[in-house]
């Protein structure tokens, strides 16, 4: 065993290290701890600069982008100060965007909250073909969101939808070509429900598995107790199941709120932000200004303003990450 | 809530029949619009161009014959087979990238008790949050700055950004779970740390390194905004892009091969996803239940 003298918590003194009986001096770096670090931090690296360099520095050219004049075709970028977050900010175009993204996200994430609660306390129950239906019902999250995107484009088809065909025969709407022939993808508040709608239909399976993950790892002694207690279905899943879930809870909240956020397949190709403009989310606007109008500066700076509603997010979780510990 | 849990064995049985009834009840609408959309992707790939067009007979089955017409038209009249090879390709550099970068910072993460060892992981994690919508103009730059625009290879270097953070935190959890005794042994028999983390730890952290591998390839397959913004020469595009753009000409919809080419991928996609479903939750929640 090597006993050191001096503060081994110290680096880059130089310690006295017991070798064989006689006191050896060894610098620092040669200790096991320092080669421990140094092998670790070997191992780390790759994966630390990759990350840095393709998320942290872009995340970084996108912040002076935004303050740029920087189009596709001109390498040459000028600074300009905010005016691309003014220009954006005077755009009522970019305030549809806003609100809609607002809309999309927090209706979409309440239905998501409710379906997959309730998809949650039945999956939780025993019963018999509880794997089968499980694998069943989780596939919308797991198909590839562009695939089921164009499924449901072909089911909102504004004469042939097959939604419509059923509503129509079941006598809630009237046929083709009369006045409540819904189409889906072409009237503005129509159009917003049927983004919406794909993106709780995507994102309800998930809210339902990360629930059951947290219900399932509530310890069962701990919920027999409060049974015995005598605290009824109700009171154990407020006062039991939930504080004990809330850090998964969050968690899961918050990814589903990133990926719906940052997630612009559902929009671009369903209604690529139209019928004049009620569907343009946030992601669209930036990808129809920054790529294909060829306006970077001016798309980055839109993209940006994502930042601000998620970085409380990110903070909470990052808190709830730390607090637990793993 | 009659009869309470008591009563002869003839109750409970009734009564368990009575629960089993009342929990299929509450999921059949959830299974109806989970798998009906599967459902008729299906019989549309499956069916005549004129059949699609009807609205006097019911549409959820056929009434010409089924065809493979949609199957064939994907293969020989648009470039699908270029864009399963490149998304096959694509899946397998990236998940080789994945693994030679996660495999080794998650296990220092997890083993070698470094200083901020704890903040690295949790701030490696975060980027995995980072939209992909804030980040996809500079990465047009780096993209560009690397010659790859309009070829596959770019989603080879920007996938990573997304699978590195979850794999690694995913295979945090898994070397945390193996045995430190086994990897002492190791080292006292002669090996070094590396060796020991070659030799020892990583055969029995195997499961971890298939879910990552498995990972790499859904979550490529998942993404559609980078492809987009960076690749639009068709021969090019990975499936999802591919069918999502070259299928509709205009105002056209080719929605028979649209439904085929959509299913021939995201039906296996999906089945293999849900076969892993949990390691990916436990992937993202796995530090909050532990």
């Amino acid at each position: 065993m090597a006993e050191t003298t001096g503060g081994s918590s110290s680096p880059g003194t130089s310690l006295a290290v017991a070798v064989g009986g006689r006191a050896r001096v060894l610098s620092w770096w040669r200790t096991p701890t320092a080669r421990r670090y140094v092998f670790g931090y070997t191992l780390l690296a790759p994966a630390v600069l990759y990350v840095g360099l393709l998320v942290g520095v872009p995340f970084v050219f996108s912040l002076y982008l935004s303050l740029s004049d920087a189009t596709v075709g001109d390498p040459l970028a000028r600074f300009v100060g905010t005016a691309n977050f003014t220009a954006a900010l005077e755009n009522s175009v970019f305030w549809t965007a806003v609100r809609n993204t607002f809309v999309f996200t927090i209706g979409a994430g309440i239905m998501k909250g409710l379906l997959g609660t309730t998809l949650a306390f039945l999956l939780v129950q025993p019963f018999t073909g509880r794997r089968v239906i499980r694998a069943l019902v989780v596939i919308p999250f797991t198909l590839p969101i562009a695939v089921s995107v164009l499924g449901w484009k072909w089911m909102f088809d504004s004469q042939f939808s097959v939604v419509n065909w059923a509503l129509s025969r079941l006598g809630v709407i009237g046929g083709y070509g009369s006045a409540d022939w819904p189409v889906w993808l072409g009237q503005p508040n129509l159009a917003l429900f049927s983004v919406m709608f794909v993106n709780v239909w995507r994102g309800f399976p998930f809210s339902a598995i990360v629930l059951l993950a947290g219900m399932t790892s509530v310890p069962p002694d701990i919920l027999e107790a409060a049974k015995v207690d005598g605290a009824n279905f109700l009171q154990r899943f407020q006062k039991v199941i939930v504080p004990m879930i809330a850090p998964i809870l969050f968690i899961g909240a918050a990814f589903d709120t990133v990926f719906t956020l940052s997630d612009l397949s559902i929009v671009y190709l369903l209604t690529n932000g139209g019928p004049d403009g009620a569907t343009e989310i946030l992601p669209t606007l930036a990808y129809n200004t920054g790529i294909r109008a060829g306006a970077l500066g001016r798309g980055a700076a839109i993209s940006l303003f994502l930042f601000p509603v998620l970085l409380p997010l990110m903070i909470l979780l990052l808190r709830t990450l730390r607090r637990r510990q793993y | 809530m009659a009869a309470r849990g008591d009563g002869p064995p003839q109750s409970r049985r009734s009564k368990e029949m009575r629960r089993h009834l009342l929990i299929y009840l509450g999921l059949v609408p959830f299974l109806v619009i989970a798998v009906f959309p599967i459902f008729w992707m299906a019989i549309t790939a499956l069916k005549q161009e004129a059949d699609l067009y009807r609205m006097d007979a019911v549409p959820f089955w056929f009434h010409l014959p089924p065809t493979w017409k949609n199957f064939d038209f994907l293969f020989q009249r648009t470039f699908y087979a270029d864009w399963i090879v490149n998304t096959m390709s694509i899946s397998f550099w990236v998940s080789a990238i994945t693994l030679l970068t996660a495999v080794p910072a998650g296990y220092a993460l997890a083993r070698l008790r470094l200083p901020f060892a704890e903040n690295l992981g949790i701030g490696i994690f975060m980027t995995y949050l980072v939209p992909a919508i804030i980040l996809f103009i500079p990465l047009a730059r780096v993209v560009s700055l690397l010659e790859l625009q309009d070829s596959w290879w770019s989603l080879v270097v920007v996938y990573p950004t997304f699978t590195i953070p979850f794999c690694t935190w995913l295979l945090m959890g898994f070397f945390k779970t193996v045995p430190f005794e086994i990897e002492e042994a190791a080292m006292i028999d002669g090996c070094g740390q590396l060796g020991a983390l070659l030799r020892v730890v990583l055969p029995v952290s195997w499961p971890g390194v298939i879910t990552s591998v498995i990972f790499s390839f859904t979550l490529s397959m998942q993404d559609f905004l980078y492809s987009l913004a960076f690749v639009s020469i068709s021969e090019q595009k990975p499936v999802p892009l591919g069918v999502a753009t070259e299928l509709i000409r205009g105002d056209v919809y080719f929605w028979g091969s649209l439904m085929a080419g959509a299913l021939l991928v995201g039906v296996p996609v999906a089945i293999v996803y849900n076969l892993f479903l949990d390691k990916f939750i436990s992937g993202i929640t796995g530090a909050a239940i532990k």
